[in-house]
C-alpha cells in the first residue's frame, strides 16, 4: 500500500515537473523586456535624485510590464562593470543615473548596440577626437555615433533660478549659500542660477558657495552649512546629494530656512522638514517614466530630451509649512521670474 | 645612515617620554600649520576676522577627532605589533550601530511613555555603547584571525574593511534606509567649564564641542600615561619591539596582543560614533569616508606617539576646514585648488617635517611561540 502511494506521489512529482518544464517555454516569447537601473554612488536610498529615478522606473514597470532591476555602483570603477552585468544578463534597456557616468555609458552603448540606454544628466555633444564619437561626425547620436543612447537632461538653472528668488526674498540677512557636491554641470547650473536668482529679486544679496568633491559626505556638507551660517547665510540650498543633506541639516540646527534639491525632499527628508522653505525639483522619475514610455510603444529616439519649466519637467516643489510665512510679494515675484524664464525675457546666466 | 641615527630614537621611544625630536617635530608642525593658515588668510584677504578665524580652528578640533581616534586605534594595535587597517571598517560598523540603535531605541521607548528629553539622552548613551562594541568586535576578530591564526593582518584588516562596508549596507538597505521613525539627534554641544575660559585656546578646544571630542583630548593624555608610565605600557612596547625577549622575561604575549587590538578596536568605535552620533544623525553607506586611513597617516606622521598622533590629525582637520573657508571667500578660485588642501598638507608634512617614521621592530609579524 505504502509503494502505490509513493509511486502515485512520485508520478505526480514527475508530471508536475513535467508541465512546468513545458510551461517555461511557451511563456517565454510573451517575456517582459527587462529594464536595468544603475546608480551612481549615491545609492538608491539617497532621498535624491537616484531614487528618483527608481521611483519612475518601478511605475513605468507598472504600467507597461517590465521587469526592472538596480544596481548600485559603490565607486566610479563600478559603472562599466554594473552595465556589464546587466547586458550580460540580456536586458533591453539600460538607464545610467549620473552625469558621472557619461564615459562608461558611452563606451557601453557603442559595445552594446542592441541595447537601449537612457543616460540621465549628460548629453553626448560633438567634440572632434572624442573616443565615443568619430572624429568625422558632427554630433554623437547620429548614425555611426550612438545610435542607441537617448540623453534626459534637465535645466537645473531654471529652477535654481527659481529657488535664488525664493531664498534672496526670504532672508534676513542678505546672505545666501550653496552647500554643493563635486563640480559638475547639473550641480554648476543649480548653483549659477540659484546665485543670480537671489541677485535678481535682491542685487546687494550676497550668495556663497562651497564645492565639496563627493556626494556622500553628509558630515563635512554638514561642517560647510555651519561655516556659511556663521558668515551670516540664514537660507542653506543643499545641492549634491548626500552632502548637500548635510547643509540642510546645518540650517535645521540653528533653526534658519533650507532649500532641498532634485526632489521634493520635504517628502524624502522629514528629518529637516521644520526648514525646509520648498525644494528645487528636477522630475528624474517623470522623465524616466516617458523614457520607458517610449520605449513599450517602440517610438524612443537617440538623441537629447531636455526637461525645464516650459514642459513641467523642473520647478519649485511646494511651500508645504511654509506655505503661510512666505509673504504674498515673494511668491508673486516667483511667479514673475518663472513666466520670465519661460518666455526668454529672464535668463539665468548659465553658459555652458 | 649610520647605525647610531637609526637605534637614537628606539632608545628614546623605550626610555624618553617626549624626546627633543618629538619636540621639534611638534614646533615645526605647530608654525608649520600656522604658516599655512596665514598665507591661506592673506589669499582670502583678510576677510576672516577673528571670530571666523577661531571659529575654523574650533572646527578642525572637531573634525579631528574621528582622525585622532582612528590614529589611537592604530596606535594602540601596532605598538603590539599588529598592524591594523581594518580602521574604517570597524568606524563604519560603529556609525551605522550608532545611528540604528539611536533611532529605534529612542522610539521604543518614547512608545513605552518615556519623556522625549530622557529618552534621547539614554538612546544617545545607549547607542554610544553599542556602537564601541560592535567596533570592538571587529577588532576581536580582527585579533583572533591575526594573533591565534596568525594570518597576514593586511589581509585581516581587508577583510574587515569589506564585511564592515557589506554588512553596513545590508543592514542600511534593510532597516535604514526607508520609513525610519524621527531619532533624537545628535549629543548636545557644551562647554568645559574651567577650561573653556582660557583665553584663545579655551574658545578652540574647550567651547561648543561635543563629549566624543572632549574624550578624544582626554584619551590622547590617557594613552600617553599608559603607555609611557605603566607597567602595561611597558609590556606592550616591548611585546612591540621584540616578543621573544618580552615572552622570556615572562609576559604573555598574545594576551597583550589581544587587550591591545580590543582597546584598539573600542577607540575606533567611539571614531565611527563621531559620524552619527555628533556630526549629522543620518547615516549612508560608506560615509566615514577613508578617514580610517588618514587616521593611519596621522599615526604615522606622529611617530606612533599619542601627541604626534594628535598633531598629525589637527593638522589634517585645519587643512579640511581651511579649504572651506577659503572656498567661501575666494569663489574665484577653482574649486579644486582649496580641495586639494588637506592632501598637500599631509604630503608636505611627512615628506618636510618628519623625515623617516620609524615603527616597532616587530609590528606587522605574527608571534610564534617555541
Amino acid at each position: 500500500m505504502r509503494t502505490k502511494i509513493f509511486v502515485c506521489v512520485a508520478l505526480l512529482v514527475v508530471v508536475a515537473l513535467a508541465l512546468g518544464a513545458c510551461a517555461a517555454p511557451t511563456a517565454a516569447p510573451a517575456a517582459k523586456k527587462k529594464v536595468g537601473l544603475v546608480t551612481d554612488v549615491g545609492g538608491v536610498n539617497d532621498k535624491s535624485f537616484n531614487q528618483s529615478a527608481w521611483e519612475g522606473t518601478q511605475k513605468a514597470a507598472k504600467e507597461f510590464g517590465f521587469d526592472t532591476k538596480f544596481i548600485e555602483s559603490k565607486q566610479p570603477t563600478d559603472y562599466e562593470k554594473n552595465i556589464d552585468q546587466f547586458a550580460t544578463e540580456k536586458y533591453d534597456v539600460i538607464i545610467t543615473v549620473g552625469f558621472l557616468m557619461g564615459d562608461a555609458t558611452a563606451a557601453k552603448a557603442k559595445q552594446y548596440p542592441n541595447i537601449k540606454f537612457a543616460i540621465i544628466d549628460n548629453a553626448y555633444f560633438p567634440t572632434k577626437g572624442v573616443a565615443y564619437c568619430d572624429d568625422t561626425k558632427k554630433d554623437c547620436y547620429v548614425d555611426g555615433g550612438l545610435t542607441n543612447v537617448t540623453s534626459l537632461m534637465f535645466q537645473e538653472d531654471q529652477v535654481g533660478f527659481l529657488a535664488g528668488v525664493l531664498a534672496g526674498g526670504m532672508t534676513k540677512t542678505g546672505t545666501v549659500c550653496t552647500v554643493s557636491g563635486m563640480e559638475i554641470p547639473p550641480v554648476v547650473r543649480f548653483v549659477v542660477g540659484f546665485q543670480n536668482g537671489a541677485k535678481w529679486i535682491k542685487s546687494d544679496a550676497k550668495a556663497l558657495n562651497v564645492y565639496i568633491p563627493s556626494f556622500t559626505d553628509p558630515a563635512k556638507g554638514k561642517e560647510t552649512g555651519q561655516s556659511m551660517i556663521s558668515q551670516g547665510c540664514d537660507v542653506v540650498f543643499g545641492v549634491g546629494g548626500n552632502t548637500g543633506n548635510g547643509g540642510l541639516l546645518a540650517a535645521k540646527e540653528k533653526g534658519l530656512m533650507a532649500i532641498g534639491v532634485d526632489v521634493d525632499q520635504y517628502l524624502t527628508y522629514p528629518e529637516v522638514k521644520d526648514a525646509l522653505i520648498s525644494s528645487a525639483a528636477k522630475n528624474v522619475d517623470i522623465a524616466v517614466y516617458n523614457y520607458l514610455k517610449s520605449v513599450s510603444d517602440g517610438s524612443s529616439k537617440a538623441g537629447v530630451f531636455t526637461a525645464n519649466l516650459q514642459n513641467g519637467g523642473v520647478g519649485l516643489a511646494p511651500f508645504h509649512d511654509w506655505d503661510s510665512k512666505i509673504p504674498q510679494a515673494v511668491k508673486d515675484k516667483i511667479k514673475a521670474a518663472s513666466d520670465g524664464l519661460k518666455s526668454g525675457s529672464i535668463q539665468t546666466g548659465y553658459k555652458p | 645612515m649610520s647605525n647610531t641615527t637609526v637605534s637614537v630614537p628606539q632608545a628614546s621611544r623605550l626610555r624618553l617620554k617626549i624626546g627633543p625630536r618629538q619636540l621639534l617635530t611638534a614646533v615645526f608642525a605647530a608654525v608649520g600649520a600656522g604658516a599655512v593658515f596665514l598665507l591661506f588668510n592673506a589669499i582670502i584677504g583678510g576677510q576672516c576676522d577673528s571670530q571666523c578665524v577661531i571659529g575654523t580652528l574650533n572646527q578642525s578640533v572637531r573634525y579631528a577627532a574621528p582622525i585622532a581616534l582612528a590614529a589611537y586605534c592604530g596606535l594602540m594595535c601596532e605598538r603590539a605589533a599588529v598592524i591594523n587597517i581594518g580602521i574604517e571598517g570597524m568606524m563604519l560598523m560603529g556609525s551605522m550601530v550608532g545611528y540604528g540603535v539611536n533611532v529605534y531605541a529612542f522610539t521604543w521607548m518614547k512608545q513605552n511613555g518615556m519623556d522625549a528629553a530622557t529618552a534621547g539622552d539614554i538612546s544617545r548613551a545607549l547607542a554610544l555603547g553599542l556602537a564601541v562594541v560592535s567596533s570592538g568586535l571587529l577588532a576581536l576578530l580582527h585579533a583572533v584571525v591575526s594573533i591565534r591564526f596568525k594570518a597576514d593582518q593586511i589581509i585581516s584588516g581587508t577583510v574587515i574593511n569589506i564585511l564592515a562596508v557589506g554588512l553596513t549596507g545590508y543592514f542600511y538597505r534593510q532597516y535604514l534606509a526607508q520609513n525610519i521613525p524621527p531619532g533624537p539627534g545628535t549629543f548636545p554641544p557644551f562647554d568645559i567649564p574651567l577650561l573653556g575660559q582660557i583665553p584663545l585656546l579655551g574658545a578652540i578646544m574647550f567651547q561648543g564641542q561635543k563629549p566624543i571630542v572632549y574624550f578624544m583630548l582626554v584619551a590622547t593624555l590617557l594613552i600617553h600615561y599608559v603607555l609611557f608610565y605603566t607597567p602595561w605600557g611597558l609590556r606592550t612596547r616591548a611585546v612591540g619591539e621584540n616578543p621573544r625577549a618580552a615572552d622570556t622575561l615572562g609576559v604573555n604575549v598574545y594576551r597583550v596582543r589581544y587587550i591591545n587590538v580590543l582597546i584598539g578596536g573600542l577607540l575606533a568605535g567611539f571614531g565611527g560614533a563621531w559620524f552619527t552620533l555628533e556630526a549629522v544623525d543620518v547615516f549612508n553607506p560608506q560615509m566615514t569616508n577613508g578617514l580610517g586611513f588618514i587616521g593611519l597617516a596621522a599615526m604615522i606622521f606622529g611617530n606612533w606617539t599619542p601627541f604626534g598622533a594628535l598633531a598629525g590629525a589637527l593638522i589634517f582637520g585645519l587643512g579640511n576646514t581651511i579649504n572651506t573657508t577659503v572656498s567661501i571667500f575666494r569663489p574665484d578660485i577653482p574649486s579644486q585648488i582649496p580641495q586639494m588642501l588637506p592632501y598637500i598638507l599631509t604630503i608636505l608634512v611627512l615628506t618636510g617635517f618628519v623625515g623617516r617614521a620609524i615603527p616597532p621592530a616587530a609590528d606587522g609579524q605574527p608571534y610564534e611561540k617555541q
